[in-house]
């Protein structure tokens, strides 16, 4: 077992250094795997353009897992948290942590692709585990979106949001956050009323009907 | 008072008589008299024509041997990833990073330990598989997710259990077409008999599942006095996993599938072929051979008796049912709509799958392409929910297992049409000797199930599991049979399936054949149409100049 392991971190040195040399233009692309996972594109180093230095430093717990769902009806999968705030130029050491016994991902798209290739960090583990990746967030403030990218995940729940310098709104579809902008249809329950409907319906039936006598009696006098 | 209601009412009838009337000339048929109307052409509108082979990886299609495993060629179209099957057969353990990166699959989906028996084999085999839905339901706008197409346009949503992967569900990061190890039908799983096979389940998918190994040589607990088969009351629930384990005795073609809500389940298409095969020294079986089809590394015992071997998966998929996970995004909701709204005793079979896709689309990679004198290999499994009568042009082939048992001399029986019935198995010795009985010659012989439904995808023809045997030589260099380009343009078109283009759209018959265009009305009838519309129109404005003189004169 030890050695099938040692074996496998050779291997994933020996495909490391292909990435590295294959990307050479991109010397920071960066995948790095082992028996629990792999991340791609974590970045601790490279400033984005816009910032001069980092100005903040974050760290962020992020568990995923079917029980963090049960808050959330009518979902399946989520994160523990659904949103998070920080400043332009800060830098996140995240911690993911998968709760679950099948395979979960964090990715955060809309990334600048210069840093991040196709513009995302790539978190994933194959089961229950940790896994740690940085990342430095350019200066705008935008909402970048957080999710699992296997089938039906953050259709399902397993959706965030990361919102740099208070973002630029939110995205839709967030477990008890915001509305989905295709959304399911249930019976409603009338009787949640109670009786207020019927005192409601009494209620606007005198008025209409004060409301009428009234006009009438105006109308004669007006005469 | 009362005539003020009068009128109006008057006035109300009125107007319903004339939409009556404008619904009887306009929307209603009318009988032709001596001119029927001209045809109607459509093949101008070509826009939705797609290119019949992508030819997306050319160089996966010839014989090839990667990291010791040896890989016949596959001329078709759309080829099985020689990667993944290297992956599926060495072990994703065993396989160089560059390979495993290629198959797409995760590094612990296909563990391959132990040779117990020393005979040159690994016997120890630890498979893991997901649970995928493809054309899915999307909250965030009105498209599907995960997309796979049966055929042109068609994208039913489907369940399968795929094998445990890497990386996102889709084919790249701004896409929603599922990735292409995501597809109907589940996998063939294919293991050595006397094999010490744990199968873990992880479920991925938001309603419970199992998986029964109907026919595999199972003990009924495992070896942790758990459930060992996929019983309904033993369901694992999402973001958990199971480990089923077996040692199969016994060699033959056999099934898995789910036993939660087993009507619906199956239907959905959680249903796989699972083939254990005879123990031989130095044996490396393809665990997977993902979409089903040819097996681009054969067992040692197949390779010594037959050129060739194919899995021939037949599925069937009801629309209403495969309508729901795309109509609600709750699983409450979902489970609600698809057990208890919907009842599958009134189901019906509205798309037939060989392989995972439906004519055209079989043309792609579902054909057998043989060369002479050739003797192959065919496992067939009925998984649908009716029997199939599968036909063979051109040829008759003869039953060596029937259910995974191997048949008996006086039992191997030669024929042309072979019934199989729900989740029943049939192995086949299909020889293309060009003597009269089992081959005719070389020829694009279709071969398919004849029940006439079988070759329809909601209801039009051609469509269904209807497939091609094909000889090489009558193949051109994408892999598609030749002279069938004619028919190309017509059913590669998303219309075609969503039956607005007819059927005869394009060549000879076109014009003979095409729709038949508008009737127009005869004069005679125009005239009196629009002189009772004005009638009626100047008779409302009467009614209501005389109410409103008659108001005035109060």
């Amino acid at each position: 077992m030890k050695n099938n392991y040692l074996r496998h971190k050779i291997k994933v040195i020996s495909i490391l250094s292909i990435v590295i040399l294959s990307l050479a233009q991109v010397s920071f692309a960066m995948m790095s795997m082992d028996e629990k996972g792999m991340v791609m594109n974590a970045n601790s180093d490279n400033l984005p353009k816009d910032c001069q230095k980092i100005s903040e430093e974050v760290n962020l717990t992020v568990h995923a897992g079917q029980k963090y769902a049960t808050k959330f009806n009518g979902k399946m999968f989520a994160f523990d948290q659904q949103e998070w705030n920080v400043a332009p130029c800060a830098k996140i050491n995240i911690t993911f942590i998968n709760d679950d016994q099948i395979r979960h991902q964090l990715m955060i798209h809309g990334l600048p692709g210069y840093l991040y290739p196709e513009g995302m960090l790539h978190l994933e583990l194959y089961g229950q585990g940790e896994l740690h990746a940085s990342v430095i967030l350019p200066s705008q403030k935008k909402t970048y979106l957080v999710h699992c990218e296997l089938a039906q995940h953050a259709e399902k729940g397993m959706k965030a949001q990361l919102k740099v310098g208070g973002g630029d709104g939110d995205l839709p579809s967030i477990p008890a956050l915001s509305a989905p902008v295709k959304t399911d249809i249930y019976t409603l329950d009338w009787m949640a009323m109670k009786w207020g409907g019927i005192l409601i319906l009494l209620v606007s039936f005198i008025i209409f009907y004060v409301g009428r006598v009234l006009f009438l009696r105006y109308l004669k006098m007006s005469n | 008072m009362l005539k003020k209601y009068f009128i109006f009412g008057a006035g109300l009838s009125a107007l319903a008589l004339i939409i009556l009337l404008i619904q009887w000339f306009f929307v209603l048929e009318q009988h032709a008299r001596a001119k029927p109307p001209a045809t109607v052409f459509s093949n101008a509108d070509n826009a939705n024509v797609e290119k019949p082979c992508t030819d997306e990886h050319v160089e996966w299609r010839s014989a090839q041997e990667i990291e010791g495993v040896s890989i016949l060629a596959s001329p078709v179209c759309e080829p099985d990833n020689p990667y993944t099957i290297a992956a599926a057969t060495k072990g994703t353990n065993n396989v160089s990073m560059s390979t495993l990166m290629q198959s797409h699959l995760a590094q612990d989906s296909i563990v391959m330990g132990e040779d117990l028996d020393h005979d040159g084999d690994p016997d120890v085999i630890h498979i893991k598989l997901e649970v995928v839905e493809l054309n899915g339901f999307s909250p965030d706008g009105d498209y599907l997710m995960n997309t796979y197409n049966i055929a042109p346009g068609v994208q039913p949503s489907l369940w399968v259990y795929a094998p445990k992967m890497q990386g996102m569900a889709v084919k790249n990061f701004n896409s929603r077409v599922a990735h292409p190890l995501l597809r109907a039908p589940s996998p063939v799983i294919r293991v050595e008999q006397g094999d010490k096979v744990f199968i873990t389940l992880e479920n991925t998918h938001y309603l419970p599942h199992t998986i029964h190994l109907h026919g595999v040589d199972h003990p009924w607990l495992n070896s942790e006095g758990q459930d060992n088969d996929g019983m309904e009351e033993h369901a694992i629930f999402p973001g958990k996993q199971h480990t089923y384990e077996i040692q199969p005795r016994h060699a033959g073609t056999m099934l898995y599938h789910c036993h939660v809500q087993t009507a619906q389940h199956f239907m959905m298409g959680l249903n796989g072929m699972f083939i254990v095969e005879e123990n031989r020294p130095n044996n490396w079986v393809q665990t997977l051979n993902i979409g089903a089809g040819q097996v681009r590394h054969p067992s040692a015992s197949v390779k010594k008796q037959y050129d060739q071997e194919y899995d021939l998966h037949y599925q069937s998929l009801d629309k209403q049912l495969t309508r729901i996970p795309q109509e609600a995004n709750d699983p409450r909701l979902i489970s609600q709509k698809m057990s208890r709204d919907y009842n599958m005793s009134t189901s019906t079979e509205n798309y037939f799958l060989l392989n995972g896709h439906s004519f055209p689309y079989t043309l792609r990679d579902a054909m057998i392409v043989a060369g002479e004198n050739e003797n192959i290999k065919l496992h067939i499994a009925n998984l649908q929910r009716t029997p199939i009568a599968v036909h063979f042009h051109g040829h008759k082939a003869t039953i060596m297992a029937y259910d995974g048992v191997d048949a008996q001399q006086g039992t191997q029986i030669t024929r042309d049409v072979f019934d199989i019935s729900p989740a029943q198995r049939l192995d086949l010795s299909l020889k293309t000797q060009n003597d009269g009985l089992n081959s005719y010659g070389a020829g694009l012989w279709m071969f398919h199930d004849h029940v006439p439904t079988g070759t329809t995808t909601d209801g039009m023809e051609p469509g269904g599991n209807m497939a091609i045997l094909a000889y090489k030589k009558l193949l051109d260099e994408q892999g598609m049979p030749k002279m069938h380009e004619g028919m190309f343009n017509d059913v590669f078109n998303k219309e075609y399936y969503a039956k607005k283009r007819p059927i005869w759209s394009t060549g000879d018959f076109a014009f003979l054949l095409g729709d038949a265009g508008l009737v127009v009305p005869e004069n005679g009838e125009l005239i009196a149409f629009f002189m009772v519309c004005g009638m009626l129109i100047g008779l409302i404005m009467l009614l209501i100049s005389f109410y409103i003189r008659k108001d005035h004169e109060k």
